[in-house]
């Protein structure tokens, strides 16, 4: 394999310090109207991220506040009076001893990192067959990949549980196993795995489909064959879209309700931390401020992975598309 | 490559840092006791239920006390959200054990879709269970001759609930007819106050009330056979006789100065809120007609029979008693010796007393006595419950019966029409829209 | 398309060795789960500490996958060397070909079966169920503000994003806080979003203590009485759709500010020097570069306005206040009406309704082949 070229190194959008490679008038002066630009922008970005962010705090001032505040009085009016609010961890601490509440984090976790590993490996190997490989009916197949983007969860629900619980015969000839996958963690991988492939692919494909053919044609001259290509060139060159996609899956499955209630259950051995949250508000909603810790408290570690990731994130999913 | 690892190291960097410190709560029913087969699923007895957390806590803690203390399998109570769907979805998935289910009307869909086990296959004496609930109650879940539903909670749905203290202290008086009812009302609002605190408010299940509403009208006024003829749809959803139930509750809804907030503005109103103008200094409203449940949305430091009471639902030209409850159905995954022993210890008399104690459950079971309610406003609730049976007065609550098309979905919107129209003109109109929509 | 990747295999196009090669390929995985399923059976009945369960089940699922792939080539290197290349595509997409066929493909055949039969499944009923759908008035408002919903959240999601994408590419400070602060929303669960949304429309009449709502408390605040948004037929659609805007603004504006990124600066340069203004940058460079990038922010967002259940599901009774949408009402007819027939018709209009964006997506797939 010769050389291999990269996307350009000093792209690195998304980090605070400048590259000098890119120059941008507005930032180092020029001409008036873009210094006056440069107010405008700032302006502009901030109230728009003001706006994005009100909802939002109203939520956090929520859950630091007493059950009775929180039903008589509007979350600003703890801002306008900041020392006469009774102010709580209470929500918190409720939230969190909530029984098996460590117990429901590592079952999420379990679900989470395969549920996000899985569907990433399969698109890819199926992503880059769609763009790069010859076989007959990939553009049909394809369109049928991405075609069931459409199709809306809970319709899968019941036939994928009747296949776990039981299996499934045609006129006495068994099709699929009676594996009992019900509440076991493999049976949830998969139907997340299944929930995520058509727009992984989709996604992924767009990504891979538009790296530089130039580079697949001369490792392909140089004898390589097909899985070679895939694992030692391919996969480097999309770790971007492979780590953006993950977060998207990842936040996905994390914040997921009733896929997880379907195939785990609510009971507290299996459980996921949305259930045990939603569970400890109850079904009528009205404990809001319980409703509202809880919903931070499942936003942290999310919230973590998106940071720390973040850099590949931004470079992330089409930063190809545009080539050429 | 590395950013792969980065990716799958912090997870599980964290999920250690949080095992190692965490509580461990050693919540493993399913590895507890006996692993037979390997399944999981035997040793453990789930009850999916439909009430709020809080309810199915005071439960568990009953049921840990009573019978997985000395049983060899773990008994859970879970208490959903979304009890429509999940019941729905594990039916059907056949991953079902058991399920207490407010509204027969689906027992009976899930028993025709064949995915329940029938009591009788279960091993249960229907003569003896009928001797202990009654035949109406249990034939509420019968279907094609077999019965599909064990009766596990009875609440009371015809209560007027009233601020106690600030209510004798104006002089006001209980009224015993419906007239006296209205009579009362016009003194309050005589007096400058606002009798009524009304509200259906309950996001997709917005109108619910409104129906109790018509169907203690309707068993008032038309009788309970009439009741009966009108949820068999063997009369028409706007027979005369329940267009002028609607107009009748029309009649006191749209009335000048009756309804806080006025009746256009009562589907905004969460159900749960709308009592609570009752517990202010000076009274927001004096009168608040709901069923048993709605004590636990009344604030914490308020006393039954101090601050708060209630009455009967006054007769009109009938008396009649609305209630509601539970059936317990079993599903594919519960035909299993476990769940036999856990459903009759369950509704023992035993276990049902001390459910009525902790968690405020009135029984269906015939045998539980008044006193077994600590609470002694449910106590009376019970009797009112047994008189009315005795009677012949007490009917199930129509739009859990119904199908649920209408009872859960066109009663509601009808209803919510209506009370937003302002008038009783568009009552017969309404109602012709519901009967329409009967399958 | 005149790659030859396949140049060392011969072309035996009869359909029986295509179909016995999908089936190879095809068994192969199926397989492979069936092994990872027995070992996780053990694993669920092991009473160990939960910390050494999760961990195993998260080593055995991710080294699993990987596994697997690297059997089934081994497997496909055993193959004759005529055969080899001509297998291995196969190999690349049978596993997601194999789950997606049980889990989804399955599922949609069995929906559409059932369109056709009753409430229960069980008798044909012909197209009875589809008449209902285009005759009944609220599945007829519901395809009005379904139509509404996949017009309006995408433009201003799309719109927005791009708009937000493009000014903050031009911060010189702060631009990684800003876009994580609008992509902030999308790590919310649905729980947290239906909340944060109640507390600003909220609504309390007179008499029933305070707004809670932001809104309401500035609709008083200027002088006016609280008034019940989520009532307000039929700008309540709006309302809601704001919800998703607000939710999935952070996804379009993230992937085109990569698109962007990606654009060449010497092109931007050259018509700076050569005097255009930065709303023409704007409007002719930069939008035209990243046409394809918009094409599929564009279509993930169709795709998930379509399917919105949640958000009008939890916000009021979506019948009264006439805020159904397509996905809503297909819930409510399978689920809580039990009607199994109507349900699964409604979901069979979702389906057909996905085609002209799939044709459009296609077509735009083919343009980007065929310049490469």
């Amino acid at each position: 394999m010769s050389t291999i070229p990269v996307p350009p190194p000093d792209r690195t959008p998304g980090t605070t310090d400048t590259p000098p490679a890119r120059k941008r008038p507005g930032k180092t002066g020029g001409t008036v109207g873009v210094t006056q630009g440069g107010w405008f922008v700032r302006i502009a970005v901030a109230v728009t991220v003001l706006i994005w962010l009100i909802p939002a705090a109203g939520v956090l001032v929520t859950s630091f506040r007493g059950a009775d505040d929180v039903r008589t009085t509007g979350w600003w009016s703890a801002l306008w009076d900041p020392f006469g609010t009774d102010w709580t961890f209470e929500n918190y601490r409720t939230a969190l001893d909530s029984g098996g509440f460590a117990n429901a984090f590592l079952n999420s976790l379990a679900v989470t990192v395969p549920a996000t590993i899985m569907p990433i490996a399969v698109a890819a190997f199926a992503a880059y067959a769609f763009s790069w490989m010859e076989f007959r009916g990939r553009h049909l197949m394809f369109v049928l990949v991405v075609g069931l983007m459409v199709v809306p969860l809970q319709m899968a629900l019941i036939p994928i549980l009747r296949l776990f619980v039981g299996g499934a015969e045609i006129g006495g000839v068994r099709l699929f196993p009676d594996l009992d996958l019900n509440g076991s963690f493999l049976g949830i991988w998969l139907a997340h795995t299944a929930f995520g492939l058509p727009l992984a692919t989709y996604l992924l494909r767009n990504y891979i489909g538009s790296l530089p053919s130039s580079i697949i044609e001369s490792a392909r001259i140089d004898g390589a064959d097909n899985f070679t290509i895939f694992w030692r060139l391919i996969v480097p060159l999309s770790v971007p879209a492979l780590a953006a996609f993950g977060i998207f899956q990842f936040l996905w499955v994390w914040n997921d309700l009733l896929v997880a209630y379907v195939f785990l259950g609510g009971t507290a051995d299996t459980r996921v931390v949305t259930i045990a949250l939603a569970n400890l508000v109850g079904a009528r909603g009205q404990n809001w401020q319980l409703l509202t810790s809880a919903a931070f408290i499942t936003m942290v570690l999310p919230l973590v992975v998106f940071f720390s990731l973040q850099r590949y994130f931004v470079r992330g999913l089409t930063a190809g598309s545009v080539k050429g | 490559m590395r950013s792969r690892w980065t990716l799958l190291a912090i997870p599980l960097l964290l999920g250690a840092f949080l095992a190692g410190c965490g509580d461990d709560d050693e919540e493993t029913p399913a590895g507890d006791g006996t692993p037979e087969e390997g399944g999981g699923d035997t040793g453990s007895v789930n009850i999916l239920f439909a009430g709020e957390p809080d309810e199915a806590a005071a439960i568990q803690d009953v049921i840990d006390e009573m019978i997985n203390a000395d049983a060899e399998y773990e008994a859970e109570f879970e208490a959903s959200g979304t009890f429509e769907e999940q019941l729905q979805i594990r039916a059907e998935g056949g991953t079902l054990d058991l399920a207490a289910v407010p509204q027969p009307g689906a027992v009976q869909d899930l028993a025709a879709s064949g995915v329940l086990t029938s009591l009788e296959d279960l091993g249960f004496d229907i003569a003896e269970l009928e001797e202990t609930f009654g035949e109406a109650f249990l034939a509420l879940g019968e279907y094609e001759g077999e019965h599909y539903g064990l009766p596990t909670n009875i609440n009371l749905k015809s209560m007027v609930w009233y601020p106690k203290d600030d209510f004798d202290a104006a002089g006001y008086e209980i009224p015993e007819t419906w007239d006296d009812m209205l009579a009362l009302s016009d003194q309050i609002v005589a007096d400058g106050g606002t009798p009524w605190c009304v509200g259906f408010g309950s996001e997709g299940a917005t109108g619910w009330p409104a129906t109790d509403w018509m169907e203690d009208i309707v068993l008032r006024t038309a009788g309970a056979d009439v009741y009966d003829q009108w949820v068999a749809n063997e009369i028409p959803f706007d027979d005369p006789q329940i267009v002028a139930a609607a107009e009748k509750f029309g009649e006191l809804l749209f009335k000048e100065g009756y309804v806080l907030g006025g009746a256009s503005a009562t589907p905004d109103i969460a159900f749960g809120d709308a009592p609570l103008p009752m517990f202010e200094d000076e009274p927001g409203c004096w009168l608040h007609r709901q069923a048993s449940f709605i004590d636990t949305f009344f604030p914490e430091d308020a006393e039954p029979g101090v601050d708060y009471d209630w009455f009967p639902l006054p007769p009109i030209d009938q008396e009649g008693i609305l209630f509601a409850g539970e059936l317990t159905v079993i599903g594919s995954n519960g035909n299993r010796p476990e769940v036999k022993d856990f459903l009759e210890k369950f509704i023992s008399d035993e276990v049902q007393c001390e459910t009525g104690g902790a968690a405020a459950r009135l029984s269906p079971n015939v045998n539980v006595a008044a006193d077994c309610y600590g609470n002694e406003s449910l106590g009376r609730a019970a009797e009112v419950l047994a008189e009315a049976n005795e009677a012949g007065t007490a009917r199930f609550d129509a739009s859990d019966l119904m199908p649920a098309e209408v009872g859960s979905g066109s009663f509601w919107t009808g209803m919510v029409s209506y009370v937003q129209s302002g008038s009783t003109d568009q009552a017969a109109s309404i109602l012709a829209e519901i009967e329409a929509s009967w399958p | 398309m005149t790659q030859t990747t396949t140049a060392t295999a011969p072309e035996p196009s009869r359909a029986w060795t295509t179909v016995a090669r999908i089936a190879a390929a095809l068994a192969i995985p199926i397989g492979g789960f069936f092994v990872l399923g027995w070992l996780l059976d053990f694993l669920k009945d092991d009473d160990a500490n939960r910390l050494v369960i999760a961990v195993v089940a998260i080593g055995a699922g991710v080294v699993g996958v990987f596994a697997l792939f690297w059997a089934m080539d081994t497997i496909v290197d055993w193959l004759p060397a005529r055969v080899r290349e001509s297998f291995r595509p196969y190999v690349f997409v049978g596993p997601a070909l194999a789950i997606l066929a049980v889990f989804m493909v399955y599922p949609v055949v069995n929906t559409i079966v059932i369109s056709f039969r009753d409430a229960r499944g069980d008798e044909f009923v012909g197209l009875d169920n589809y008449e209902f759908v285009f005759t009944n008035t609220s599945m007829l408002r519901s395809i009005r503000n379904t139509f509404g919903w996949i017009v309006i959240v995408p433009l201003c999601g799309v719109t927005i994003g791009l708009l937000f994408a493009a000014l903050a590419d031009r911060l010189r400070r702060g631009e990684a806080l800003a876009k994580s602060l609008i992509f902030l929303p999308m790590a919310i669960s649905f729980v947290g979003a239906s909340v944060t949304f109640r507390l600003i429309y909220d609504y309390r009449p007179e008499g029933f203590g305070t707004n809670i709502g932001l809104l309401n408390a500035i609709w008083m605040g200027l002088g006016n009485d609280p008034v019940a948004w989520l009532s307000q037929q039929p700008w309540n659609n709006l309302l809601l759709m704001a919800i998703m805007v607000w939710m999935q603004t952070g996804f379009a504006m993230v992937v085109l500010s990569a698109a962007i990124k990606s654009i060449p600066d010497e092109i931007i340069e050259a018509a700076r020097i050569d005097g255009a203004s930065e709303m023409q940058v704007f409007r002719r460079i930069i939008v035209p570069s990243i046409v394809p990038t918009i094409v599929v922010v564009t279509t993930y967002m169709v795709i998930n306005a379509m399917k919105v259940f949640d958000i009008v599901f939890v916000m009021g009774n979506p019948e009264s206040n006439g805020t159904e949408v397509i996905a809503e009402r297909m819930i409510r007819w399978f689920f809580i009406s039990n009607h199994d027939g109507r349900g699964a018709a409604i979901a069979v209009v979702l389906f057909v309704a996905i085609i002209p964006v799939m044709v459009w997506n296609v077509r735009k797939f083919r343009e980007q082949e065929a310049m490469r």
